[in-house]
């Protein structure tokens, strides 16, 4: 597949002190889902911003379909859907005077306009509300409409930033049902960024875990996680007669352990090799086993490995971000 | 670029009709104006009826310059719901769709100027109902009513670029609210909106007569007053329209600059 995005050494730099990025490059093919994962402040809106034509690039450049962002920002407007972090649907309006406002906008129309509109909203779910005042309407409700307005003019690049914000957790997997869809029956290239580790893991091709304004490490979610650690197996001895961190990080196969008493952590890249081992060294130790469990890794591993904390406590500790924003929005 | 600016122009429009009492808190201004300011005194009981241009009641006088007030007023203010749209993303997501930015601009300017006309006109109907209101000499026709409202089109529309501008420009309701209760207040006590000129003192007379308010309010007047004019005061009136058009054109062209810069990526 071609290139539908491509970034090379992006930077933007807010009134010559505040760094938001700083010399990324990625690229993303037509008709993947992109994940831009990474916690508050660490450039991914600023990212977006760039690619669609909402902030100047201070150093290097980026293509959206073909278009130059900084020369053609005109191209790239027609080739793309926003659907912004913000509630932008007009409260005053129904869901279909805002579908139709959109579409006026982006110069749709022929007398196929209003089927395509309510098909757009049937494939949302909001063919019954749609003739409602969109401030009638819950959270989960306006993501879904945002989520079609964007796509009225049939985009060739779709970007969503957090597009689960604030949504409850059934919402949030219907949302994700939708944009699977509308990735896989029209193909669309889908380039999102999220703080949502689980969201990331479900939905998308690549991704690329950012922080501090520079890619970390970008891959397959099934990548990022065997380059991390792999698989986990943690051992429970019935006894703590003797330490057996030596003799496992000795099995082929073994990246890591780490002990706590009687219970081993041993990561494992390839399960199928270290596990036999595993457990016959210890047999034949005459040692009993109390418990074996095993685990596949999670993104919330990897991004502990590169990023140097959860992504959880980056949620509970949300001072540090909120004044990196205040900085930042100050800074603009 | 019409059909966008049409499109943005007609989404605050129906917004606003639907909320018809949103038209009230204006229409009460206006109302209190002319009904508990404009019967406190008549200049021809006072003798001071030439003073003010000849018009038989102060209301017939002062309803010019009520029209101006809420043209300035409701300009002035009218940009708060373009801050609201950049504060809630909505003016972002304006700005990645594929319009031109002159439009966004365009429907700030458009919309304000025809919720207030519509107010104007609400109010000179208003003041011919009040008792010792608005008299209108038997002359006065539908002719000389459009000759009437021009001069406040134009007045009203260069406020509206200037201050559509700002309201682009600011980022934040304090700034714009601090802003425009600085200039507000000014633009229209150094005018002839309550009282001629004549009576002001020489540097306050200097600043009346260049005020684009007081050029508004003399053109309104003499057709208010007079209906047909003398071919002195259709002088006037031309002259003032002239320069109500130079003011339109460069508060144009310098609120689409500013607007321009306004509305740049971040």
């Amino acid at each position: 597949m071609a290139d539908i995005i491509q970034a090379e050494n992006l930077t933007k730099v807010y009134h010559g002190k505040v760094k938001a990025v700083d010399h990324i490059s990625f690229s993303v093919s037509e008709g993947e889902i992109f994940g831009f994962l990474g916690p508050n402040g660490a450039g991914k809106t600023t990212t977006i911003k760039m690619l669609n034509t909402l902030a100047s690039i201070t150093e290097g450049r980026a293509t959206v379909a073909g278009h130059d962002v900084a020369k053609d920002p005109g191209g790239v407007r027609k080739s793309i859907g926003v659907v912004p972090q913000e509630l932008t649907a007009d409260d005053e309006l129904s869901g279909t005077e805002n579908m139709l406002l959109m579409a006026r906008l982006h110069q749709v129309r022929g007398s196929s306009l209003k089927s395509k509109v309510t098909d757009l909203l049937g494939l949302v779910d909001l063919q019954e509300a749609a003739g409602r005042k969109v401030k009638t309407y819950s959270g989960g409700m306006r993501r879904r409409l945002q989520l079609v307005m964007g796509l009225l003019h049939e985009p060739r690049v779709l970007f969503l930033d957090e597009p689960t914000l604030g949504l409850d957790v059934q919402t949030r997997s219907k949302m994700w049902d939708y944009i699977k869809g509308l990735n896989k029956q029209r193909g669309l290239t889908v380039f999102m960024t999220t703080h949502y580790l689980d969201e990331a893991d479900s939905l998308c091709k690549r991704i690329a875990i950012v922080d501090h304004g520079t890619i970390k490490v970008s891959g397959s979610p099934a990548e990022l996680k065997a380059a991390h650690g792999g698989d986990i197996v943690t051992l429970t001895l019935s006894e703590d007669k003797e330490d057996l961190t030596g003799f496992f990080s000795g099995i082929e196969g073994v990246s890591g352990v780490s002990r706590e008493a009687n219970v081993y952590r041993i990561k494992l890249p390839k399960t199928e090799k270290a596990l036999p081992a595993i457990v016959t060294g210890v047999l034949q130790k005459n040692l009993e086993i109390a418990e074996i469990a095993f685990s596949k890794p999670t993104l919330d591993q990897v991004f502990l490995d590169v990023v140097g904390r959860s992504m959880r406590d980056e949620e509970s500790s949300t001072s540090d971000s909120t004044w990196e924003n205040i900085r930042m929005e100050r800074a603009r | 670029m019409l059909r966008e600016t049409l499109a943005l122009t007609m989404r605050a429009l129906q917004k606003w009709v639907r909320n018809p009492a949103s038209v009230m808190p204006g229409l009460f201004t206006s109302l209190f104006y002319l009904a508990l300011f404009g019967s406190s005194f008549n200049p021809g009981n006072l003798g001071l009826q030439e003073a003010f241009g000849g018009a038989p009641t102060y209301i017939t006088y002062l309803t010019s310059g009520v029209i101006c007030i809420i043209l300035v007023f409701n300009m002035a203010f009218g940009g708060i719901d373009l801050v609201l749209d950049r504060q809630l993303g909505y003016l972002s997501s304006l700005l990645t769709a594929p319009i031109p930015r002159a439009a966004i601009y365009l429907s700030g300017v458009f919309q304000n100027l025809a919720k207030v006309l519509l107010l104007a006109v609400l109010t000179f109907i208003v003041a011919l109902f009040l008792p010792s209101g608005l008299k209108l000499p038997g002359s006065f026709g539908v002719v000389d009513f459009v000759g009437v409202f021009i001069a406040f089109i134009l007045l009203g529309l260069g406020l509206s670029f200037i201050f559509t501008a700002l309201a682009l420009t600011v980022r934040s309701i304090d700034s714009l609210v601090a802003i425009v209760n600085f200039l507000t207040l000014p633009i229209m006590f150094m005018s002839n909106t309550f009282f001629p000129p004549s009576s002001f003192p020489d540097w306050l007379k200097t600043i009346a007569n260049v005020n684009p308010v007081t050029k508004a309010n003399e053109a309104a007047r003499l057709l208010i007053v007079n209906g047909s004019l003398s071919a002195s005061q259709a002088s006037t009136y031309w002259s003032d329209i002239g320069y109500l058009v130079a003011f339109a054109a460069i508060l144009g062209l310098l609120g689409y600059l500013a607007a321009r810069r306004a509305l740049r990526p971040e």
